[in-house]
């Protein structure tokens, strides 16, 4: 028994050590990041660690999963310190807690295009480091669309020439059925509104009835009536149209340009044209590092953001591996010299960030709904806004999104 | 003590192995469980490895040994996660309440607002032969040098002879016996340097980054005895309120709120608040009709094939039910991922090579409500009738011939003797099967999510989706991404799945006599 | 004339009989083969989107299986070998160690009579009622503690995965192998008993070797569920690198239907083809199994 018990002991202190050694280190940086991301930051975290002789873990995740993880990571320090983002998730995450505002000199904050940054302002703070931005353009293939269109009308006049279902070809399409952000133009161009922007957000605010919303939207009714977009198409599917030469207008972000380049398609890329002398306003997303309140240090995190990857060298290279455009201000002058990143920093440019506050979560659903019964002639948009409305309203109320 | 000397010696080593590596698992785990404060969690563990102990070094307890390996999995993995969601459902958990009480409060104490005209410092930190560490901090106004070691300001003159700059660069060098740090020496005690928040003016100055201290105003006390949040620009007060900090006075509510007990609340709101009761029960009703749906189509199918193949006199019998089978030998993830490519409306095989070319029809399949029900079941049925064919066949094979030799020379109908033979006699074997096919769809999280996403959405739905059965929403309400979470609402639908199947389960077993067999059994 | 009747009439009699049903069972046929022989000719089409595939390939080619070992290449740089081999990792491994808790579990439970053991199995019964993916916040959050604790068992991990799929799949094998022990006659272990074997001596040498049969059915049944998971691997997974099969293929291919086509019938074909040989080869025990209670995930 004694031997037994002298085994169990020595056992227990051997294995014991084992395992307390396999403890987590202390003062590690944690980054959450997608794939693309993942190889521009990889040299700079190395320098990083040499710099200031802490470690630097770069993890590789999944982009659709970065938000749901960190909600739930995070409150129990389980999180990264730094993750990667889109503007509009400040808010639900800023009223969970859950992130530091970004501590930027004024000089830092210079560099930056101002909406850039407002993107990720949210109660004064500004919660977010900016990389690029998007927002959707007209890109079309140059030689089934010899002029590009001036107006809208022009626009459907050639979509009109181009389009025979019958031989799936089409002049106009976008990933549009029901899609709320490729659809916001319609509702914009003519001054229509999801929230109203004063200087922040209303959630209170809708202006899915205002008359401005009706008049693009019976604009995209007309169009789906005459057959001038095709039902039921999703971003792969009109990816696929346009790529393969069937059709003559895509209606999309800089995201699509490296498929479009690898598929051979002689194209151009231009904002979108007005619609009866006024400028559809394209949802602008902004792309950047979010610096998370169960951060260790800080302090750290702050300096790697503002340090290592605030400089033009890394923005450069974000810009041009990320293919967005970028809102550093110095990489911003030498990408203008690229006509597709012209054209959708233009686009940009007369864009409206997309709202950040966690009410616009409340939208995305009942939106769908109504403009895919719109684009199925299966309601007028004057009917399906006001039900949209009444829902998104009763939502905000309930406080359910 | 008599067991350990019995057995082989071989046996007792396995078993030392075994609690030793135990105890030092508990062990570990003990110290730093303690170190994290979850005392409850040291007491499970001591708990668990004290019966462990016993049952090892018993006699009576010795059938339990063998038990041991997967009970504890079992509790940690199953039995747990289930009390767990229990308590889940309990609570508001989701988004705006994800942090506990003791979290929020310490979230809105470091909230913090600057005066107007903030004065900002730049600093040098210098240290000496005991590690005690002090810094000198230089305002931006230039006009200010102070000295601090974390709690007090001194005012100093840097023109002071004890402050050492040989190279005349503005940095001090050193001073007394306190040196300059490097940048990586800063970096080694940032954390250290961060928790410093020393008061010039009665205005407490923080760390901001490496090189400056700015002033910073807290703007949220708490007030532990009354439980109170109080608003120091404007003096209001706040109580917590199932997990918000809500305004004495007025309408103002503080964020982040925090995860509280909200009770039965959960379940009230999937009946009664308007948001959820509607897209709630379409799900629910859709949950039903899929299962049941899914059941009827692959057994149909599979029975006719099973009857058609039992025709002793058949070709190819061997053949046909070799290729039948496929679907269901293909991992499901696999084969639902490569449906949901052909369903697809503009370039997916079925509407452009078949419902096109021969009907010129496109139907969009994701898009509609119902034709993406439709679309599921096709899926389905492709998957799931080769099962129901082979237990067919298994069970057409067990009647007895003769039966309807006898149903014949009584002028049975081939129709009659399928209604009042072949289906009576297989429903006895069968029965329970389809029971259980009905329980597996119920939560057929692979085939909906896989397929369709649950997609085309519900009208007025936030989370929901027209082909969403209970598993799907409850997986988007907690991990879709898209929108808010609720992790509290999600566990409740988890609960009331349960008691659904609990139910359609207790069923069977009341059908087949499993637990009175186990009784007589025992 | 008379020919041509007696033909028709032979016909006929041969279709009413047997000839109709071999048409039904052409049409089924149609319906189970037409997608798997899409599937195989869109991985050898050289044009890999979805719109432009045809059944026939005008050049057939194995660019898309070359792809797929070379993990997509540049174009697509998505680790299917890697995705294949944590799906058989965690496979064999859950079928392996839970077999194995299994058997000894049941072995208690169908040979010793002891206190609690009817309310042993009873639980057994009614914990193995609650599918585990209901509990799927829970589980997230356990393995996140288990993380702060231990890295290399909580989340994100194969190992803190592995141990849920184990606690999941006990219940209702338990139940099966106990059944299939309590029809092994006791006689054998007695006998090796009076021989002065230990119980345990018995379980391993007598009742194992018998049980062999069974125990290979609820290996693969086992393989079978985790390697067809999706639901537990995409919560508790984070990293590309620790994907699992399942959710991997799922991460690459949605959203990109029309690209990704080709490859991706590739890699869905080879994803295939573990599970459905052992399927195959063992299909008439894995269905006797399979009746027993549960339906294949």
């Amino acid at each position: 028994m004694k031997k037994a018990l002298i085994i169990t002991l020595s056992l227990t202190l051997v294995l014991g050590t084992v395992f307390a050694a396999s403890a987590k280190k202390a003062g590690v940086l944690e980054i959450w990041t997608d794939k693309v991301r993942y190889e521009i930051l990889k040299p700079i975290t190395e320098d990083f660690e040499d710099d200031y002789s802490v470690d630097v873990e770069l993890s590789q995740i999944n982009y659709d999963d970065i938000r749901s993880q960190f909600n739930k990571a995070a409150p129990s320090e389980e999180g990264p310190d730094i993750l990667i983002g889109a503007h509009d998730w400040t808010g639900e995450l800023a009223q969970n807690g859950l992130l530091e505002p970004i501590i930027m000199s004024e000089d830092l904050k210079e560099e930056f295009t101002e909406v850039s940054l407002d993107a990720f302002t949210y109660n004064d703070s500004i919660y977010g480091l900016p990389y690029s931005m998007e927002a959707i353009a007209l890109i079309y293939n140059k030689e089934l669309v010899e002029e590009p269109p001036e107006t809208w009308d022009e626009l459907m006049e050639v979509a009109r020439e181009l389009t025979n279902p019958e031989e799936k070809k089409y002049g106009f399409v976008y990933p549009g059925t029901g899609d709320p952000y490729h659809t916001y133009p319609f509702i914009s161009a003519h001054g229509g509104y999801i929230f109203k922007y004063e200087g922040g957000f209303n959630p209170d605010q809708l202006g899915l009835t205002t008359e401005g919303a009706l008049k693009g939207l019976r604009i995209l009714d007309k169009m789906y009536e005459d057959g001038l977009i095709p039902q039921g198409i999703d971003y792969s599917t009109s990816q696929g149209l346009f790529t393969e030469g069937d059709a003559g207008m895509w209606m999309t972000g800089p995201w699509a340009i490296s498929g479009v380049k690898d598929a051979g398609i002689d194209f151009g890329v231009m904002k979108l044209p007005p619609m009866d002398g006024n400028q559809p306003k394209p949802f602008v997303g902004v792309n950047g590092f979010y610096l998370s309140s169960y951060a260790e240090d800080t302090v750290l995190a702050n300096e790697f953001l503002t340090n290592y990857v605030a400089t033009e060298d890394v923005m450069m290279e974000l810009y041009e591996k990320g293919n967005r455009p970028p809102v550093y201000k110095p990489v911003r002058e030498k990408a203008k010299n690229d006509p597709t990143t012209a054209a959708f920093l233009e686009s940009a440019s007369v864009g409206t960030p997309m709202p950040n506050i966690p009410e616009m979560n409340a939208t995305w659903g009942a939106l769908t709904d109504k403009l895919q019964l719109i684009s199925q002639q299966k309601q007028e948009p004057e009917a399906a806004m006001e039900a949209a409305e009444k829902i998104i309203k009763e939502a905000i109320g309930q406080g359910e999104y | 003590m008599t067991n350990i000397l019995n057995e082989s010696n071989y046996g007792l080593f396995f078993k030392l192995i075994f609690l030793g590596l135990l105890d030092a698992i508990g062990i570990w785990a003990s110290v730093l469980l303690y170190f994290q404060g979850a005392y409850g969690f040291i007491v499970a563990l001591l708990l668990g490895a004290a019966t462990i102990h016993y049952v090892f070094l018993s006699d009576r307890t010795y059938p339990i040994r063998y038990m041991v390996p997967g009970l504890i999995f079992l509790f940690a993995f199953v039995v747990y996660p289930i009390g767990y969601t229990f308590y889940l459902s309990t609570t508001n958990y989701g988004t705006g309440h994800i942090l506990s009480k003791q979290q929020a409060i310490e979230s809105l104490e470091g909230q913090y607002y600057q005066p107007e005209d903030p004065v900002s410092y730049s600093f040098e930190a210098y240290k000496n032969n005991q590690g005690d560490i002090k810094l000198i901090l230089q305002s931006n106004t230039g006009d200010k040098t102070y000295l601090t070691g974390g709690e007090e300001l001194t005012e100093v003159n840097l023109g002071n002879e004890r402050f050492v700059d040989s190279d005349e660069d503005g940095t001090i060098e050193s001073f007394g016996d306190y040196e300059l740090m490097s940048r990586t020496e800063v970096i080694g005690v940032l954390q250290k340097l961060q928790k410093w928040k020393p008061k010039a003016n009665g205005v407490a100055l923080q760390m901001s980054n490496l090189t400056t201290f700015d002033q910073r105003i807290s703007r949220y006390e708490y007030l532990d005895e009354q439980d109170r949040i109080r608003d120091r620009q404007t003096g209001e007060l706040f109580r917590p309120e199932e997990g918000t900090f809500v305004s004495t006075t007025t309408e103002r509510s503080l964020e982040p709120g925090f995860k509280a007990t909200v009770g039965l609340e959960n379940f009230s709101k999937i009946f009664r608040d308007p948001m959820i009761t509607g897209p709630f029960l379409r799900v629910f009703t859709w949950t039903f009709i899929w299962a049941f749906m899914s059941v009827l189509t692959t057994f149909v199918l599979g029975l006719g094939i099973a009857i058609i193949l039992s025709d002793s006199r058949l070709r190819l019998k061997p053949l046909y039910k070799g290729l039948l089978i496929l679907p269901y030998a293909i991992p499901a993830f696999i084969s639902a991922l490569i449906w949901r490519g052909f369903f697809n409306t503009n370039v997916g095989i079925i509407n452009t090579k078949l419902l096109q070319p021969l009907l010129g029809l496109s139907p969009a399949w994701f898009q509609d409500p119902l034709l993406a029900k439709v679309a599921v079941l096709i899926v389905n049925l492709w998957l799931g009738f080769p099962y129901m064919m082979v237990v067919c066949l298994g069970a057409l094979q067990s009647i007895q011939p003769e039966l309807y030799e006898v149903a014949k020379v009584d002028g049975a109908s081939p129709f009659q003797q399928f209604r009042k033979i072949t289906l009576p006699l297989l429903m006895v074997s069968v029965g329970p099967l389809l029971i259980g096919s009905f329980a597996f769809n119920f939560n057929n999280f692979n085939i909906i999510f896989l397929v369709t996403r649950g997609e085309p959405p519900i009208v007025g739905a936030t989370t929901a989706g027209s082909t969403d059965i209970l598993i799907s929403y409850t997986y988007k309400l907690a991990f879709g991404g898209q929108g808010a979470t609720q992790y509290g609402l999600a566990a409740a639908i988890s609960i009331i799945i349960f008691l659904i199947i609990g139910t359609i389960s207790a069923i069977n077993f009341h059908y087949t006599g499993a637990l009175e067999e186990m009784s007589e059994n025992v | 004339m008379f020919n041509t009747k007696s033909v028709f009439k032979r016909f006929w009699s041969w279709f009413s009989g047997r000839g109709f049903k071999h048409l039904i069972m052409l049409a089924v046929l149609a319906f189970v083969l037409y997608p798997i022989i899409w599937i195989i000719s869109a991985s050898v089409n050289p044009v890999g989107s979805l719109s432009a595939q045809s059944l026939v390939p005008d050049n057939p080619t194995l660019e898309n299986y070359r792809l797929f070992f070379l993990g997509g290449a540049d174009k697509y740089n998505a680790p299917f070998l890697l995705w294949l081999w944590n799906s058989l990792k965690l496979s064999v491994l859950t079928g392996l160690i839970g077999t194995a808790m299994s058997a000894l579990a049941a072995y208690a439970f169908s040979r010793f009579r002891f206190t609690g053991r009817r309310t042993g199995l009873l639980g057994l019964l009614l914990v193995q009622l609650f599918p585990q993916m209901l509990a799927m916040v829970a589980l997230y959050f356990l393995l996140l503690q288990i993380g702060d604790l231990a890295p290399w068992l909580g989340l994100n991990t194969h190992t803190g995965l592995l141990m849920v799929y184990l606690g999941g799949t006990l219940g209702f094998h338990t139940w099966l192998l106990k059944g299939f022990f309590d029809s092994i006659p006791h006689s054998l272990e007695e006998s090796a008993q009076v021989d002065g074997a230990s119980h345990f001596q018995a379980f391993i040498r007598i009742i194992l070797p018998l049980a062999r049969p069974m125990l290979a059915v609820i290996f693969i049944l086992t393989m079978i569920f985790v390697y067809s998971d999706f639901i537990l691997a995409s919560i508790l997974l984070q990293d590309t690198s620790q994907y699992t099969l399942a959710v991997g293929l799922k991460l690459f291919i949605f959203g990109s239907y029309n690209q990704r086509w080709g490859i991706f019938a590739a890699a869905a074909l080879i994803g295939a083809v573990p599970i459905v040989t052992i399927f195959l080869s063992l299909q008439d025990q894995i269905v006797a199994g399979l009746t027993q209670g549960s339906v294949k995930g």
